[in-house]
């Protein structure tokens, strides 16, 4: 929303520097998007008086004579066919910039130049569209001369040393009062801690009145309108004030009726609509308007202002003639009933509508326009009918008002008792009474003072106000939050978060060993999940996504690092492990006692380079070391997959255990995996429960045993087609039943063609009571190399 | 060999299809649904027979054994390789700030519901101010939180006994959050914030001031000044946007402010609802983007990199 200062300060006196002032606004009202400083937009910009006006042979040009208040007269040439003799007109001097290019790139500088080869021509005469007012190319402006004389600057007539405010709408939300320049004023003034009064509202006198058949108030909770019958013509020639306005607040004048209730809406806050009386009637087939509010019918059509044709859907308002919709409420007029050129007679519309269901029309149409945006704030319906009321007052030169209508309403009266102590409590501040008082005072609540008790009623342009909070808002920001004086409150100590220390340790082991941390999307595309085998279904589906790759909420962590292993072996990194710690979901996994999908945590890895090597024991020695490090014991067993674990290879995979209990699984792609993801095989991946790996964490740490006598090393090779934990298990049981002191380091595998694998072991024992003798030595390796 | 006579039976079937143009016209339509049945039914016969005769080629691995047979023993890759995300040495570093400060941490969930993301904070149903946050929705309903403010609810009932054994709440949320918008440099549909939520008998705004500039005070190692904006969420009041002075390891000047933050005092509504009596306890609540200080900190100019998984940008942390 763009607010101009110079229209702020018709309503409040600012006695402090812009410079403060946009402090104060920015810390105790509103955050200011942007300051737009147009004091010299208008610079070197006249009025002018037309003196000689003759047209060029053969061309659309005059050639004119003007008097620029210095003593000769100027040359200039102009297109425009309203140039003539008498006018005053814009005369943009040479070495000025056309206020419409301003803010470009290479901002459009006047000059003098000669026109068709022979005529000087000094300057240019504007058209409202190069003073930024309108888009109008067709003529220049013409200025009253009761306003102007020649030489006056532009800027001086029409206020144009302005500074333009842009307000974050977001942040007034529950303020529909500030969307109006009186409403943001009085804000200004409690600012400045100074009081407000607001002009006294224009009463109907004893009109005649129609009703209105409102179907029901809780969608229309106010309507009120004027009927206003020609009488004359209103002379829209001369450049005004209000055009000027219009086009800061980013809304081009067009038409007398049009521009006055645009202006009223920028002024107030509050929107009205202008229907053709006659066209209203026409439409209904009725002699008097018979105006109705009531919802859409499912399938009903309505043609739109911008030649648009919507189906409405039942929670659409529409205002009808004879029940026959003619404008879709608090959105958008009916093209039926546009006013134009030949209009004579008109109904001003101004009335309040439920927010609820304008959001809804917002969002199903996709319409955002000024008014809708101040309705889906929700407008009280105090104003609609003085509004409606200045509007005929606005436009007493060509009409004047026949009938009103007004459906009423029941005013809310919004009391709060409060005391000092309450807010002092809650701001941290000692705020007095009468500091109090005075803050609200100066927005116009309603302050009764009984001893430390104030009963404060709020204006019926704060519907927002109910509960004491809502007051003590106001207090501490209008006198600012900044004077607040930051505390500390009595510390405690906190409890450790389990899962998020764990995390921390996984991720300082694993980036310590040279894995790289990374995040994915938490969403998938359907494609990922098909290529991974899993089941689409026991996703959950995003229904509104903004794109078809993020669809899905992903079952697994590793479908998605496969796709980022990808990118990275493309980018010619060879041999790296990536990680990442996080959530998923699968619908088969059901809800929790909220009744909200249970999420799983998870630590997932995968292994790459650029060989068909299986990566397999390197992934593995990250969980055995990393399970070290938590003081877990992981085992590696038969692969009992389950069905979101389709894509790994069974003959190449195993499920991870800790005790009886799987909390996951590690193992290589299947081959055609390998292809959809157009990875090399021998990738290795694996997915671990976080739960699983906070609950069996632990402190607990066992001291290795040492032997204070000799340790002996020796190597061992063992020819078998057993399993390899089976020969190591055989050899720590036997190492163990001679109670040694023992480690067991393997050191190779070698498997020649066809023939069982050779396991190859380095052992250090030593004997915890004695020096082992050569014999003894000699029996146990002899015992060792039985095993096979 | 099974794919071989599946491979001909589909060549055979193209055949057949050929004589469409022999078929009368009416029928057409017909004939060439009923072949296509087939033929789709031949393809994903031939897919899982390719995939079956590629798996068939697969040796079984000794799962229980620390390397491969001839294969060197494994061994990690070098320290200088590994790398923690950015975003997550930046949220434990917030972590331990907070708990330093006293905070205890729970972490958000990834998928929640409409109560918990808007009823539970105070905001009306049907309410426009709902539409500000561009949530993602699934067909049941749920709701990929778009704030961490998401678990306000779930942290004072889960805490409500601290303030029954006469201790405060004390609480921080940080997580990941998503917003249904375009990816460009500056936004992402996926994001991280970090909630906080305290309540007791007699905290008052200017305690939470008085915690926020401690905590980047802590964070940024320096003195801070603090600034102030009025704000709107259904779910504090009243609200603000809370501004640090822009440190001066980040090039600060001063008078020099950045926005850091929303907080507010929590709406009576938002603590009756979780079953803490508004008119005994109140409390504060703020909420504030990860990403923005790992961006500041770092100078990064595109948020797109953090979720982009490119080893040559995590390489580098």
């Amino acid at each position: 929303m763009k607010i101009s200062l110079n229209w702020l300060k018709k309503y409040v006196d600012i006695n402090v520097d812009n410079a403060a002032l946009e402090k104060l606004i920015d810390s105790r009202l509103v955050e200011i998007e942007e300051i737009i400083d147009e004091s010299k937009k208008y610079d070197n910009i006249f009025v002018v008086k037309v003196v000689e006006c003759e047209a060029i042979p053969d061309t659309h040009l005059h050639l004119c004579q003007i008097d620029t208040g210095a003593k000769e007269l100027t040359q200039v040439v102009c297109g425009a066919p309203n140039v003539h003799a008498g006018m005053l007109a814009a005369w943009i001097a040479p070495g000025a910039i056309v206020p419409q290019s301003v803010h470009e790139d290479a901002p459009f500088v006047i000059g003098k130049r000669k026109m068709l080869g022979k005529y000087d021509s000094c300057g240019m005469l504007a058209g409202a569209d190069e003073l930024d007012f309108t888009t109008d190319h067709s003529t220049i402006v013409e200025i009253d001369p009761e306003i102007a004389k020649p030489g006056d600057k532009l800027a001086d007539i029409f206020e144009l040393d302005d500074v333009v405010l842009d307000i974050e709408n977001k942040s007034l939300t529950h303020r529909p009062d500030c969307f109006g320049v009186i409403g943001f004023a009085r804000e200004v003034a409690g600012v400045l801690n100074q009081k407000f009064v607001s002009k006294p509202a224009i009463e109907a006198a004893d009109y005649k009145k129609i009703d209105a058949k409102i179907a029901d108030q809780a969608i229309c909770p106010r309507y009120s309108a004027v009927v206003l019958k020609k009488h004359g013509e209103i002379k829209k020639k001369y450049l005004s004030y209000q055009d000027n306005l219009l086009a800061k607040a980013g809304m081009r004048p067009v038409d007398p009726i049009v521009d006055a209730t645009n202006y009223l809406m920028l002024l107030t806050g509050q929107p009205l609509h202008a229907f053709d009386y006659d066209k209203f009637l026409a439409v209904g087939g009725t002699t008097e308007p018979k105006v109705g509010v009531r919802l859409a019918k499912k399938g009903e059509k309505l043609v739109l202002l911008d030649d648009t044709e919507i189906e409405l859907i039942d929670t659409d308002i529409v205002i009808t003639s004879n029940d026959v919709p003619v404008a879709l409420a608090g959105a958008m007029g009916g093209k039926s009933t546009m006013i134009d050129e030949n209009t004579k007679n008109v109904i001003i519309e101004s009335a309040t509508f439920s927010l609820f269901n304008l959001r809804k029309t917002q969002m199903a149409h996709g319409i955002f326009s000024e008014a809708i945006t101040r309705f889906t704030k929700g407008q009280p319906a105090y104003q609609t009918l003085s509004v409606a009321l200045e509007c005929a007052d606005m436009l007493k030169d060509g009409f004047e008002i026949s009938e009103i209508i007004d459906s009423g309403y029941t005013p809310e009266e919004n009391v709060v008792k409060i005391t000092t102590d309450e807010i002092n409590e809650l701001l941290g501040t000692d705020y007095p009474l009468e500091r109090i008082a005075k803050t609200l005072d100066n927005v116009e609540f309603g302050i009764k003072a009984d001893g430390k008790t104030l009963t404060v009623t709020a204006p019926a342009w704060r519907t927002d106000i109910h509960i004491k909070e809502d007051i003590i808002e106001e207090v501490g920001r209008l006198n600012g939050y900044d004077n607040i004086a930051p505390v500390l409150p009595a510390h405690a100590t906190a409890e450790k978060n389990k899962m998020v220390a764990t995390k921390s340790q996984i991720r300082n082991f694993l980036s310590l060993t040279g894995a790289n941390e990374v995040l994915t999307y938490t969403f998938v595309h359907g494609d990922l999940l098909e290529k991974a085998g899993q089941d689409v279904k026991n996703s959950y589906r995003l229904v509104n996504s903004i794109s078809p790759d993020l669809q899905y909420l992903r079952q697994q962590i590793v479908p998605s690092l496969l796709v980022k292993a990808y990118d990275n072996l493309k980018a010619k990194h060879q041999s790296f492990a990536l990680y990442e710690m996080n959530q998923t979901f699968s619908r088969s996994t059901g809800v929790d006692e909220d009744n909200v999908p249970i999420a799983n945590n998870n630590l997932a890895m995968v292994v790459v380079d650029n060989t068909e090597e299986t990566k397999y024991y390197l992934a593995k020695k990250y969980v055995e070391e990393l399970g070290k490090k938590l003081g877990i014991k992981f085992e590696f067993k038969k692969f009992v997959p389950v069905p979101k674990e389709a894509f790994y290879e069974p003959k190449r995979s195993a499920s991870i255990y800790i005790g009886d209990k799987i909390v996951g699984c590690i193992g290589e792609m299947k081959y055609s995996v390998l292809n959809k993801f157009k990875l090399p095989r021998g990738v290795a991946a694996f997915e671990i429960s976080l739960e699983a790996l906070t609950e069996f964490a632990t402190l607990k740490k066992s001291a290795p045993e040492i032997s204070d006598y000799p340790t002996v090393s020796r190597d061992i090779t063992i020819t078998t087609d057993k399993p390899y934990e089976e020969i190591f298990e055989k050899l720590q049981a036997k190492l163990t039943a001679r109670d040694l002191v023992f480690k067991i380091t393997p050191t190779s595998i070698y498997r020649a063609d066809g023939k069982a694998p050779s396991l190859s072991f380095h052992l250090d024992f030593a004997d915890k009571n004695k020096t082992l003798d050569a014999s003894e030595i000699l029996d146990i390796m002899s015992e060792l190399e039985k095993i096979a | 060999m099974e794919l071989e006579k599946l491979k001909s039976e589909l060549k055979a079937l193209n055949a057949e299809y050929a004589k469409i143009k022999t078929i009368p016209a009416e029928k057409r339509a017909e004939f060439g649904r009923e072949m296509n049945a087939k033929k789709t039914a031949l393809m994903k016969a031939i897919a899982e027979a390719e995939a079956a005769a590629l798996e068939s080629e697969v040796e079984p691995l000794d799962i229980t054994a620390p390397t491969a047979p001839n294969q060197k023993m494994p061994a990690f890759l070098p320290s200088e390789q590994g790398s923690k995300h950015p975003l997550m040495t930046e949220l434990d570093r917030v972590i331990e700030i907070y708990q330093m400060m006293g905070f205890d941490v729970v972490e958000p969930r990834q998928l929640d519901d409409e109560f918990h993301m808007f009823d539970s904070l105070n905001f009306s149903k049907g309410h426009p101010a709902r539409d500000g946050y561009d949530t993602f929705r699934t067909e049941e309903g749920y709701i990929p939180p778009a704030h961490t403010s998401t678990m306000q609810h779930r942290v004072l009932k889960a805490y409500k006994k601290n303030l029954e054994e006469g201790k405060n709440i004390a609480v921080v949320v940080p997580g990941r959050v998503f917003r249904n918008e375009d990816v460009d440099a500056t936004h992402e549909h996926t994001f991280y914030q970090c909630e906080g939520v305290y309540v007791s008998k007699d905290c008052t705004l200017g305690n939470m001031l008085g915690i926020l500039r401690e905590f980047f005070e802590k964070y940024y190692e320096q003195k801070l000044d603090i600034s102030t904006q009025p704000g709107y969420f259904p779910f504090t009041e009243p609200s603000l946007e809370f501004k640090i002075e822009k440190p001066k390891t980040l090039g600060g000047k001063k008078g020099e402010f950045i926005e850091m933050l929303g907080c507010g005092m929590i709406h009576p509504n938002v603590l009756k609802m979780a079953g803490i009596d508004p008119t005994v306890y109140h409390g504060f609540a703020w909420g504030g983007g990860i990403d923005r200080l790992v961006m500041l900190r770092y100078g990064l100019k595109d948020v797109r990199y953090f979720e982009s998984g490119k080893l040559n940008f995590l390489k580098e942390f």
